[in-house]
């Protein structure tokens, strides 16, 4: 039996100590370049603004843990690379652990304490783990390199839709080859790894504190059983081993010595940005303080530390760009070419020792690096990159900020700026009068209470399209007629409703946005009720989310909730149940944004309808285009939208009868995308309260009896 | 250096308005204020030309007479970058004509000394197409009306340019300066006045005058002092427009019937 304290691994045997001060000395030359690099890195982010995501450290700490621990965010929508991933990730965490333990021991616990442990089943065991953590990381390196080179998957192309080929940022060769001299430098170090750990045993095949237990190192020690079988002795491994050692441990230090500088640095900045994720990104978008001279980001430095970490999260993986309604209809967006042209921007001014002028820090232009206008413009604020990124990088709140300045320079499109001009005048996009905003329900053979005067329990938050749009204002008189009849106790604003500002503020016009908040919130203060629903998600999403930071805290409900509510409580009696075969399109605003994604389909299936799903439901609805202020700027003649492109994906479902929205603008976005797209007359395009309608029959005594109390 | 922009804040109707009481006008309560059109355009070319010049210091003053609702439109031409605003008023301006505030507007000028001046060639509301004509007038300075296109660089004693006139043709003319330009719409793109920007510019002040800083006397202005009064104001009837229903065949046979009514056939 062989003492446990010489199973161990040999550590510099036969070395020249000259050899060994060599090596300390390219370790010591690593670590000052990673601390050199680490340390330029964060004056950069301290070259950024200031933000106040410092709090609950220990809760974001343990929540980027699960996060990274479980690799949730990595396998969605592309679980071989997730998986791939998880492989790479745990077997460098594991061998990293494991050199940091040979360390521990070598050269601090034994020297300064005369305390070793890294010998007998300690080692053993050790050296198995590693074995197999070694393996892993191999697959998964091979696995990455294979999706590189063969798959031709879209999303890893460096092409951009923003600029023309021969542009010098067109494809950006340069990305490509970082990757491989990523993966490359990776693999090699692991094939390498294992290559001297064979030699070792081949080396040291007579000693049996070796030999007898190299099955602790499988991987290592079948390709010691194949060195031997063709040919290798003793001492031609003795021979090789220091040549092979010094490659591996050298590729090793560089590759440290690489990380602040290259794309491996994610390691650090995804764990950082998942640490420092606002749940609420995108959904709330940050307020300009009043002292602040201009609105927005105008140059590189107005970025925020927060902003400028995320822009070194990025890892080019382009689920963001799979995911971007925009690029999907060929606009010159890719978010991750934002993100990637924001981070090549302040990698090369803020990197540098003295800050350049405050010209050169332009981040709005047509130049290498810098942003266009258009590119901007191009954003339906649908959150589906914010949703998908793995770590957690927040592109809509960049692009709105950015997109603050185009509007203070006044670069934007005139129809837009007209209709910002025109909601100011009068409190609602349509340029209608205020007067006209409960017109829809002139018709109604009941009287809707005024919130104004009179207590209600629920107040009703109409928004524009519902209150305006002819097609949409059948759907809002359909709904209040199911209100009524459920005997809900429910107001309206009337003339005192404006426009909640939800996409003006994602347009960019923070001051009108202010405008309107302030002046709905003073509404709303004015009144009695308990809490508000609405039929618009885009009025939801901002009462419910960004009300608050204007001092207007309310309860909110989506009418989805609401009526689900009704029916399950038998207040709401359907008197018939439909057979349609249908299929349901989250709108942004409720489902990615607010997570309303089961209270329509519970209805839906209350009703009696199959509900078929289209490919990209729920998290990954596909927007209809009208988001971020889009529904008032024209897309160019001859492009797809992407409305259209959705009705594609609609229009593949057999059978499919009744295409289901639950928000006014889809209603008016879908209908004419179902004429431009050739799907008249095979389904139809329908709001939930409609179908929820159908069922209803509503008996005259009932109306009659309303009208009779209404009076008393 | 100094550019005078005389502007006005008009009323727009609101849909399904009324008529006053009186008949003499629109009942307040239906209309809408905003800056006039034709002003956006003269401000921008004062801002267009203070900016093309960043070395020579250049002050852009706007000028309107109007109550104190007034100052909300003034203040989106601050927002806009001028440099500074009066607004000029006493309860007896009430019901002048566009000659007497062209007068007043004069009187400013006097006083200010500008090296160019600027108005809008109307108003939108009421068209008198008349007030920076007759400052002009009042003032004894050069003038052009409808001008479509201008060249002028600050200091310069005179100006290039471009009038717009019948069927499309354009008159070039070179006018002494200082002068009085009435500009057309399109002749350059006005900014947008982010909300944010009127906002802040609320921390500028805007300078009130009364009748006594102008020099001017409460006789010299107001209804009285008009050359002309409204009688009545009215919405004409309507027109007797009617919708051609039926086939091509029965469409075309009722208008050839519709001809024929009005040649007397």
């Amino acid at each position: 039996m062989t003492n446990p304290i010489e199973i161990t691994r040999i550590l510099f045997e036969d070395f020249q100590p000259q050899t060994i001060h060599l090596f300390y000395a390219f370790g010591y030359a690593a670590i000052a370049a990673f601390i050199y690099g680490t340390y330029t890195q964060i004056r950069k982010y301290r070259r950024g603004k200031a933000d106040g995501s410092w709090g609950e450290l220990l809760c974001r700490f343990w929540d980027m843990v699960k996060t990274m621990g479980t690799h949730r965010t990595l396998v969605r929508r592309d679980k071989k690379a997730g998986r791939a991933h998880a492989l790479i990730f745990f077997g460098f965490v594991l061998l990293f652990i494991g050199t940091s333990t040979i360390t521990l021991e070598y050269d601090i616990l034994a020297p300064l304490f005369g305390v070793k442990f890294w010998y007998g089943n300690f080692y053993l065991w050790f050296s198995l783990v590693l074995d197999i953590a070694g393996f892993g990381l191999i697959l998964g390196l091979l696995y990455m390199m294979y999706r590189r080179k063969w798959m031709k998957l879209p999303k890893l192309s460096y092409a951009r839709l923003d600029r023309q080929p021969g542009d010098p940022d067109f494809d950006r060769p340069q990305y490509r080859r970082e990757d491989w001299a990523f993966l490359w430098s990776f693999i090699l170090i692991g094939i390498t790894g294992f290559v001297l750990e064979a030699t070792r045993l081949v080396w040291l095949s007579g000693r049996p504190s070796v030999w007898d237990y190299r099955m602790w190192s499988p991987i290592g020690a079948a390709l010691a059983h194949t060195m031997q079988a063709v040919g290798l002795t003793p001492e031609g491994a003795a021979a090789l081993r220091p040549n092979l050692w010094w490659f591996h441990g050298l590729l090793s230090l560089t590759f440290i010595a690489f990380i602040p500088h290259t794309k491996i640095k994610h390691i650090f900045t995804a764990a950082a940005s998942l640490m420092f994720k606002d749940p609420l990104a995108g959904r709330r978008l940050p307020r300009v303080p009043d002292d602040q001279k201009s609105a927005g980001y105008k140059t590189i430095t107005d970025l925020t530390w927060k902003n400028l970490l995320h822009l070194d999260a990025c890892t080019k993986c382009g689920r963001c760009q799979e995911a971007c309604p925009a690029n999907a209809v060929g606009a010159p967006l890719s978010p991750r070419d934002v993100i990637l042209s924001l981070r090549e921007f302040a990698n090369n001014t803020l990197n540098k020792k003295e800050l350049p002028k405050e010209a050169e820090l332009d981040i709005h232009g047509k130049d290498v690096g810098q942003v266009f206008m258009e590119t901007l413009w191009s954003c339906r604020t649908c959150l589906a990159c914010v949703e998908i990124c793995p770590v957690a990088v927040e592109h809509v709140p960049i692009i709105v900020q950015m997109r603050r300045n185009l509007v203070e320079q006044g670069e934007m499109e005139p129809l837009l700026e007209k209709t910002l001009q025109t909601i100011h005048k009068s409190g609602n996009s349509f340029g209608e009068s205020k007067r006209k905003r409960a017109a829809w329900a002139k018709d109604l053979s009941f009287e809707i209470k005024d919130a104004r005067t009179d207590p209600v329990d629920i107040l009703w938050f109409v928004g524009d399209y519902a209150s305006f749009d002819p097609r949409n204002q059948k759907v809002t008189r359909a709904f209040a007629k199911l209100m009524n009849a459920a005997g809900v106790d429910f107001g309206l604003l009337f003339e005192g409703e404006m426009n909640a500002g939800n996409d003006v503020r994602r347009v960019g016009e923070e001051g009108l946005y202010e405008f309107l908040a302030t002046s709905n919130i003073q509404s709303l203060s004015d009144c009695d009720f308990n809490s508000i629903v609405t039929t618009d998600p885009h009025s939801y999403n901002t009462i419910r989310n960004e009300y608050p930071d204007f001092g207007g805290s309310y309860e909110i409900q989506h009418y989805s909730t609401v009526v689900k509510k009704l029916l399950e409580e038998g207040k709401l009696k359907l008197k018939k149940k439909l057979d349609y075969r249908v299929t349901f399109h989250d709108p942004c605003h409720l489902g990615r944004f607010n997570k309303g994604y089961d209270a329509p389909r519970d209805i839906l299936k209350m009703l009696g309808c199959e509900l078929v799903e289209m490919g990209r439901n729920r998290d990954n609805s596909f927007c209809c285009g009208a988001g971020g202020g889009r529904i008032w700027i024209p897309d160019p003649v001859g492009t797809v939208k992407p409305s259209q492109n959705r009705m594609k994906e609609a229009g593949v479902i057999e059978g499919l009868q009744v295409f289901v929205v639950s928000c006014p603008k889809d209603l008016t976005m879908f209908e004419d995308a179902l004429k431009t797209s050739g799907y008249e007359g095979q389904f139809v395009v329908r709001e939930l309260i409609e179908l929820i309608d159908e069922c209803m029959d509503y008996p005259e005594e009932v109306v009659e009896k309303e009208v009779v109390a209404e009076s008393e | 250096m100094k550019i005078l922009v005389a502007v006005k804040q008009v009323a727009a109707l609101d849909e399904d308005f009324e008529i006053r009481a009186d008949e003499k006008d629109v009942d307040e309560d239906f209309l809408l204020y905003d800056l006039n059109e034709w002003d956006d355009f003269s401000l921008e070319e004062a801002m267009r030309i203070k900016e093309e010049s960043p070395d020579t210091e250049i002050e852009v003053v706007v000028v309107s007479v109007g109550p104190d609702r007034v100052d909300e439109s003034l203040r989106k031409c601050l927002a806009k970058g001028a440099d500074r605003a009066i607004r000029v008023w006493d309860d007896a301006v009430e019901g002048s004509d566009a000659v007497a505030i062209g007068k007043m507007l004069a009187a400013v000028v006097k006083k200010e000394a500008p090296d160019m001046v600027f108005a809008g060639v109307q108003s939108s509301d009421h068209s008198h197409a008349s007030t920076g004509i007759a400052m002009a007038a009042y003032l004894g300075l050069p003038h052009a009306a409808v001008v479509a296109d201008l060249k002028y660089s600050p200091g310069s004693n005179k100006a290039t340019i471009r009038r717009e006139l019948e069927g499309g043709i354009l008159q070039e003319v070179e006018i002494a300066c200082p002068a009085v330009l009435t500009i057309q719409l399109g002749i350059n793109k006005p900014r947008y006045a982010s909300l944010r920007g009127i906002k802040q510019a609320a921390a500028k002040p805007i300078e009130a005058w009364g009748l006594g800083d102008i020099g001017m006397s409460a006789s010299e202005v107001g209804e009285a002092s008009a050359m002309s009064r409204v009688r009545r104001m009215y919405v004409p009837e309507k027109g007797r427009a009617q919708m051609i229903e039926g086939t091509i065949a029965q469409q075309a046979a009722r208008i050839i019937e519709i001809i024929k009514e009005f040649k007397g056939a």
